[in-house]
């Protein structure tokens, strides 16, 4: 306990460099590898296309990454809700941008890299919340006033995000959001209540929602429905799965994955290619490994010694699970398919991304854990 | 000090107290966590093992019970002519594939390869081998000598797959009619695609309605005509005007169907039913036919030539200038653009409109082959329109819905439908077919085609004792939105025999120059119609068709058309008048 307070200008680079936690970038970097292993697979044994490519991104992000972790937390709770409002403003500009374009439009292209605003929104939105409730006492958790305030820092970014339309993030956000309203100690009964409102408004809901959503969610309930059209995807999946049996079939020969008879390999169905060809053990294998990730997340939010990095460590480990858990859940049929990558694993910069940014901001958390932060 | 001590316990109490909160929270999230983990997990257990495993168990017990199976090798059927000439035929052949885990030496085994077939190199080839995968093509569809030279290197790891590999024993015969098929056989062009699961399902041959004979003598015609003038295109057909069958359909130039390249826009370009073009003075058959059903026009009705028409900053004349009051046989003969514009203006335009959409001008025709060209037609269609389609520009149309057209005319009257297949039910236009003009009408037409030929710019066309009836097109090409009278497309619609006609003839030549022998005239009366003759002549012989004495509908004319001495002796009597 007796450690030194660690301030950002005290000692020199090298003598910080001691304090990132070289376990969680051991652990990140072999959940990544697991992904290129997959990817060079999944492109038939080869680096091109997609293999390479994500090794040179995860590079670049990882050095990313340790410049966010040695970054002063307290420079991170000052920009809190700035960067929230670039977020509101950049998502508003893409919403504008699509209405021109006649379509969905989620990304900014800044030329040498595009970006997509609701990936960083739900770092923004945990921050933001992060610092609110930094400042609160008990007295403020039990007042309404204080509560829906906070509320109105979710709906502004799902309303957006949805509008897009981006139904999966913009739960993503909810969730990691409401998870935020539970640790900061928001009284139980809130729950309750909005859960017993949410079934109340599910029917509005289903009168919302595109047909492609629709079809999405009828066709989980009875995959048979469609099997070559929206319930091909799952069908196939859990074909793949189950034909990995313990072992698998080997490295490079899932049959399933290679002869494209699984759409968005490379993708969204990473998970599958991997545990066709590596099987029970494989897809237990990479469930521990992020397993071990969570609770190193888990572990630094709660030796934080203030509450912004102890909420915002959590909540972004949350972030990262509720990835985990929807793509997993998703490949296994266990929930309706919705566009969610694996992270980490599955081919594309714009998750590995927000996800490398979450994970130097938590080792901020546990670099900055004994650090004074003011309360407002 | 008491009370000041106790309210810094109280503080501090509080503190610990929402530390404890935060705790408590924090694990109860976690626990949540762990929950979703383990229903996670038993799922990959679920799908794993549970199915995955007991699965594998039973497909093997399955497999050793169950009977087996001969091996259904799909057999891709034939396409033959309506004679039974085979135009495309699958044959079996051998392709060789190795699985570069079983080769120990794979120099050696690239270097025998190499030395069987030559085409292929050793770098490649060693490259090939040296993948990382358990199987790779080395060479498809390979000669039974080949084949027999693998078997007696002895190498292992190589293996032979049985495949099948389509010929077409007429080679570009009838390329764009017959189509093409991919290395794994599925067709891509023509009717191979069209009947694509058919041909693969069935194993019957399809019959087309094609004549090799015919179809050979359109194509060399076709192909005569574009050389003799110098042209970049072409493109032909024969229909019987009863059936709608189609005899032979040729668009020059075509591609051999064993070596595709279809980046090669200009061969694999069907012309014929893909293309649409501005007709130029053919489309005068469905004004003319108009100007008689719908408005009533007689053989003495007449239209007044004598200058050309002004419309905004246009000018339509005639190519051949008259400069007179003309009849209506007279207009057809002289194919006067003038006179035609009247005549649809006396039918008026919802009419007109009406009656080019009821002969199926307006929409795509419906054939058994994917390329076919829907028609470009003026919209809103006004005044002007009705003006320039009556002599054929301003529209396009493909040249097969033109001859569907006026096939449906000079049959009768009856709206015929454009088929390849014999079998009526594989046709794809299936409509009934309803009567679109009066027999009267169609029997006007077929006296003012046979008057083309034989009084009119058509005279080129005509076959002794087959009695030729026809319409000449010579259109000016848009190039860059101006019309360029250098560069024409010229062609040429005849029926025979004129007076109650089975066959449709008709040839379009694209860009014909003029030469010598043709006075310098790339038009269509020096251009199409001697091509047209020459397959007239050709199908009389290879269907027996007798010749005829009489010329029922010769002559019959006469007495609406002025002859060049009458015309000279009224100028002179005008003149005279004038003093």
């Amino acid at each position: 306990m007796a450690k030194p307070v660690i301030l950002s200008g005290e000692g020199s680079i090298i003598q910080m460099l001691k304090y990132i936690n070289w376990g969680l970038v051991l652990l990140v970097t072999l959940l990544a590898s697991i992904g290129f292993t997959a990817l060079y697979s999944a492109a038939g044994g080869s680096f091109d296309p997609w293999a390479g490519k994500q090794m040179i991104r995860y590079s670049v992000f990882m050095i990313g990454t340790i410049i966010i972790a040695l970054v002063d937390i307290r420079f991170w709770y000052r920009i809190a809700y700035p960067f929230y409002f670039t977020c509101l403003v950049l998502l508003v500009i893409v919403d504008l941008m699509g209405v021109i374009g006649m379509g969905a439009q989620r990304w900014i292209n800044l030329g040498f890299i595009q970006i997509q605003p609701s990936e960083l929104t739900k770092i923004a939105v945990v921050m933001a919340l992060a610092k609110y409730f930094h400042s609160a006492d008990a007295q403020d958790m039990k007042s309404l006033r204080f509560l829906l305030i906070g509320v109105s820092f979710l709906i502004a970014p799902f309303l957006l995000v949805a509008t897009q339309p981006d139904l999966g993030t913009s739960g993503v956000i909810v969730m990691a959001g409401l998870a935020m309203f539970f640790l900061a100690g928001a009284p139980i009964w809130i729950f309750l209540v909005g859960a017993a409102a949410a079934a109340a408004a599910a029917p509005m809901g289903w009168l919302l929602l595109h047909d492609y959503q629709k079809q999405r969610v009828l066709t989980f309930l009875d995959p048979e429905r469609d099997p070559l059209g929206a319930g091909y995807h799952i069908t196939q999946s859990k074909i793949a799965l189950g034909s990995g049996g313990f072992e698998g079939k080997g490295f490079l020969k899932g049959t399933q994955s290679h002869l494209d008879f699984l759409p968005e390999k490379q993708t969204d169905f990473i998970f599958t290619l991997w545990v066709e060809e590596w099987g029970f053990f494989g897809g237990v294998f990479i469930l521990m490994v992020i397993g071990m990730i969570l609770g190193y997340g888990a572990w630094i939010a709660m030796r934080c010694r203030h509450s912004f990095g102890r909420l915002l460590a959590f909540g972004l480990m949350i972030n990262f699970s509720i990835y985990v858990f929807i793509n997993v859940s998703m490949v296994m049929g266990l929930i309706p398919v919705v566009g969610v990558p694996l992270p980490l694993v599955s081919y594309g910069g714009t998750a590995m991304m927000s996800v490398m940014i979450g994970f130097g901001l938590m080792m901020s958390c546990n670099v900055y854990k004994d650090a004074k932060l003011p309360r407002m | 000090m008491n009370n000041f001590n106790r309210a810094k316990i109280q503080v501090s109490g509080q503190k610990r107290s929402v530390l404890d909160m935060a705790r408590s929270r924090l694990m109860l999230l976690s626990l949540f966590f762990i929950l979703t983990y383990i229903v996670v997990a038993a799922r990959i257990v679920d799908l794993t093992i549970i199915q995955g495993e007991m699965k594998k168990g039973e497909e093997t017990v399955s497999m050793l019970e169950a009977e087996p199976v001969q091996k259904k090798t799909a057999h891709r059927a034939d396409i033959l002519d309506r004679n039974g000439i085979i135009l495309a035929r699958s044959l079996k052949t051998a392709s060789l594939a190795a699985d570069p885990e079983l080769i120990p030496d794979k120099q050696i085994v690239a270097k025998d390869l190499v030395k069987i077939f030559p085409e292929l190199t050793y770098g490649e080839t060693l490259k090939k081998l040296q993948e990382a995968r358990r199987f790779v093509w080395i060479k498809r569809n390979m000669t039974p000598d080949d084949q027999y030279k693998i078997l007696y290197l002895g190498h292992p790891g190589l293996s032979f797959m049985e495949e099948e590999r389509r010929l077409y024993p007429q080679g570009p015969l009838a390329a764009h009619v017959v189509g093409f098929t991919n290395t794994d056989d599925r067709g891509l062009g023509g009717l191979e695609a069209g009947f694509d699961k058919l041909l693969m399902e069935s194993g019957e041959p399809l019959m087309t309605t094609i004549d090799v004979r015919v179809q050979h003598a359109l194509r060399r015609e076709t192909a005569n005509a574009i050389k003799k003038f110098n042209a970049v295109a072409g493109a032909g057909v024969v229909m019987n005007v009863n059936t709608g069958e189609i005899l032979a359909a040729v668009s020059l130039p075509d591609f051999d169907p064993h070596k595709v390249n279809d980046k090669d826009k200009n061969t694999m370009f069907n012309r014929l039913t893909l293309g649409v073009f501005e007709p130029g003075s053919t489309f005068k058959i469905f004004t003319t036919a108009a100007a008689i059903e719908n408005a009533g026009a007689g053989m003495s009705a007449t239209y007044d030539a004598t200058k050309p028409l002004k419309v905004g900053r246009f000018t339509i004349s005639d190519y051949h200038p008259e400069k007179r009051v003309m009849t209506l046989p007279e207009v057809f003969m002289h194919s006067s653009n003038i006179g035609s514009v009247k005549m649809a203006q006396q039918v008026g335009t919802e009419q007109f409109q009406n009656f080019l959409s009821d002969l199926g001008l307006f929409k795509a025709p419906d054939i058994e082959i994917p390329e076919v060209g829907a028609p470009l037609i003026p919209k809103p269609w006004k005044e002007i329109n009705t003006m320039t389609a009556a002599f054929g520009h301003g529209i396009a149309v493909s040249p097969l819905q033109l001859v569907t057209a006026s096939a449906s005319i000079m049959n009768g009257g009856i709206l015929v439908k454009p088929t390849l297949v014999l079998d009526k039910t594989l046709k794809k236009d299936k409509g009934n077919s309803v009567r679109v003009v009066s027999e009267k009408t169609a029997h006007r037409m077929r006296q003012l085609m046979r008057l083309v030929v034989t009084d009119g710019t058509g005279g080129k066309a005509d076959v002794a004792g087959y009695n030729v009836g026809g319409k000449t097109g010579t259109a000016e090409k848009d190039s860059g939105g101006k019309y360029d009278q250098n560069k024409l497309r010229s062609s040429f619609m005849a029926f025979f025999p004129a007076e109650n006609p089975k066959y449709a003839v008709y040839i379009l030549v694209d860009e014909p120059k003029g030469n010598k022998e043709s006075y310098g005239y790339a038009t269509a009366g020096w251009v199409a119609a001697p091509a047209v003759k020459k397959v007239i002549e050709s199908i009389v012989a290879i269907e027996g068709i007798k010749p005829q004495d009489s010329d029922e509908l010769g002559g019959t004319l006469d007495a609406y058309v002025k002859s060049k001495e009458e015309i000279a002796k009224e100028k002179q009597l005008a003149a005279l008048a004038a003093h």
